[in-house]
């Protein structure tokens, strides 16, 4: 009975560790987005004091490509965009993760009491 | 003092991990301060850099050639500048310009420090907070953390439930009775406005019962010391003598207000108005029988009852609580076949009840099968003991009726009262009783004397309608009298009686 539980629990933890990577993924992504934020908004801010007399590059690989100054700022927005996106999708993704997770560590502690219970058990028996 | 203790350290463990906690916070946005203290003093040596740098038109510089060489060279175009923007974008600019994006790129590096300085002043006054409860909790410092040993622990859980509901019904001296119980319990908590209502009301009414079984516990000791001493001697005095020690030992709390308590503590009242009955007792003499006559002073005339003893003897008797009768007549019981009924009078069970209902044959109690049906006819030598049952109890009351009716006089008034006296209309019980005292009382007044009593307070009703109902038992007329007040329970015993 208690090797039985014992089973269970172990499947169920790394069930939760699985989860609990999951979790810390999506999270530091979502972090990786955030920053990515940050610097577009710079970004954008100073294309905007630059004018058309300015050339603007951009760094593909190892080139040094010329860029229109609307063309870059358009682009600019459009990955703005695209990171505010990414970083709601990966926000309900978190809490969707985290809900499941709670689930599993009330499972796990039932489990864990039970296992326990046995463990008495077995003892008293013993 | 242990608990006290044990709080404390487990406080303290708390106390301390939230320090730590609170220490990595600041530590963390000290460095991060750090860093971005640095980038700001990497901008403004770039702004100062191109501020000088259109100044001349080339510069004589040594080029760096890999990780390691140098090489002398030229710097040209010293107003040209590419700056990167960020997320691999760059934008050639003259130096002026990126002198605006470096400023731009200043503020907002000066924002973050703005930020990250609020953030560790934040947590460092937390820090300090925590250091001061830790050496509070831990009994160091100066400052002493004022706790009460009174279960403190426990207030967060039961908050509500540390608080005695007073009942508005109850009375004063059992509530100070009971204050003082839970005093005991929680120091300082117990005297509080109620708000644990439900569960308190019913401790409340436990502990009453218990006091008041505690005093009739001590009325019935001396009533035993003097039953025993007076068994084998008269009855008559003795049971007076008993009556006057029980007079003077039945405490006079309970004396008329029982009615409003009763349905609080029925069982509980009972041996103190038992008590307090016996007091009232006269030592009038028996009429046609050697048992005593029962005289209550809380009625205003004396009844004439008929006590269904087989021997068709009428005694006086008024009663207002029908456990005032059955214990005296247990008492009296007792009285002839020696046994020491006071245990009976302390009701704190439903089997207690049972134990009271005893039919007392040949000097033998024997129990009754049930409590709720009348004696059986054959033992009955009352002219009128036909009746066992609530149904038949209606048929009194529709006697009892058409007997107030006759009253032309006080019809209306007698109507009332009928009404009301009707359920006094108990059957009798026909048991053949040689002892004493049956159980059954039967009620006889004249009509006319009864009427004026009418108006007046309750224990006055019950004289009216006994002189109609010759056949009708009228048991208790008090507890009719207000029949919210009496339990069905009672009123089925009533009808036993």
């Amino acid at each position: 009975m208690a090797e039985a539980i014992q089973k269970k629990l172990k499947a169920e933890v790394e069930k939760y560790t699985q989860m609990q990577k999951d979790v810390s993924k999506s999270m530091s992504a979502r972090q990786k987005l955030e920053t990515q934020l940050a610097e577009n908004n710079i970004v954008k801010e100073e294309l905007d004091l630059l004018d058309t007399t300015n050339t603007v590059f951009k760094l593909i690989g190892p080139v040094l490509v010329k860029q229109d100054l609307d063309e870059a700022k358009a682009t600019v927005t459009k990955r703005l965009e695209y990171i505010n996106g990414e970083i709601q999708r990966y926000e309900t993704l978190l809490k969707d993760l985290e809900k499941k997770s709670e689930q599993h560590r009330e499972v796990l502690s039932s489990l864990q009491q039970e296992y326990q219970r046995a463990q008495g058990l077995a003892v008293g028996k013993v | 003092m242990a608990e006290k203790g044990k709080m404390n350290v487990e406080h303290l463990d708390g106390v301390v991990r939230l320090r730590e906690e609170h220490q990595k916070v600041v530590k963390d946005c000290e460095s991060r301060i750090l860093h971005w203290n640095k980038v700001s003093g990497d901008y403004e040596a770039l702004n100062d850099r191109l501020k000088t740098l259109p100044d001349q038109l080339s510069y004589d510089i040594m080029v760096p050639f890999g990780p390691l060489a140098f090489m002398p060279g030229k710097l040209v175009h010293t107003n040209e500048v590419t700056a990167l923007l960020g997320d691999n974008w760059f934008a050639k600019c003259s130096a002026k310009q990126a002198q605006k994006i470096v400023d731009h790129r200043m503020k907002y590096v000066k924002s973050e420090l703005n930020d990250l300085s609020k953030t560790v002043k934040n947590f460092e006054a937390r820090v300090g907070l925590v250091k001061d409860l830790e050496t509070i909790s831990s009994s160091k410092g100066d400052y002493v953390d004022i706790r009460e040993d009174t279960g403190n622990g426990d207030i967060a859980v039961t908050k509500g439930q540390q608080r005695i509901a007073h009942k508005p019904n109850s009375k004063p001296k059992l509530d100070a009775v009971l204050d003082l119980k839970e005093g005991e319990e929680n120091e300082g908590e117990g005297g509080d406005g109620g708000s644990r209502k439900g569960t308190s009301t019913e401790e409340e009414l436990w502990a009453r019962l218990d006091e008041l079984e505690k005093l009739e516990e001590q009325q019935d000791e001396r009533d035993r010391l003097s039953y025993n001493a007076d068994m084998n001697g008269e009855d008559t005095s003795s049971f007076s003598s008993e009556e006057e020690k029980e007079g003077d030992a039945a405490p006079p709390v309970n004396g008329l207000s029982l009615k409003p308590s009763w349905t609080s503590a029925p069982h509980s009242k009972a041996p103190p108005s038992s008590d307090r009955k016996a007091e009232e007792d006269d030592d009038e003499e028996e009429e046609g029988s050697c048992l005593p006559t029962i005289f209550f002073s809380h009625t205003i005339e004396p009844k004439k009852v008929r006590i269904n003893t087989g021997k068709n003897t009428m005694f006086k008797f008024s009663e207002r609580k029908e456990q005032k009768e059955h214990s005296k007549r247990k008492k009296k019981n007792g009285h002839n076949n020696g046994l020491s009924h006071h245990e009976l009078h302390k009701i704190t069970t439903p089997v207690d009840i049972y134990r009271l209902f005893v039919d007392v044959k040949n000097g033998e109690p024997v129990p009754r099968k049930s409590i709720l049906k009348s004696r059986s006819r054959e033992n009955s030598v009352c002219s009128d003991t036909s009746e066992s049952s609530a149904a038949d109890f209606e048929e009194r009351r529709m006697i009892g009726r058409s007997f107030s009716h006759d009253d032309t006089t006080h019809s209306d008034t007698s109507d009332g009262i009928t009404e009301e006296e009707s359920p006094t209309a108990v059957p009798l019980h026909p048991d053949s009783r040689f002892e004493a005292f049956s159980g059954t009382v039967v009620e006889k007044d004249p009509m006319p004397s009864a009427v004026p009593h009418l108006t007046i307070a309750p224990p006055a009703l019950p004289t009216i309608l006994e002189r109609k109902q010759e056949e009708v038992a009228p048991d208790v007329a008090p507890p009719q009298q207000a029949p919210k007040r009496v339990s069905k329970f009672k009123a089925a015993r009533l009808q036993q009686m």
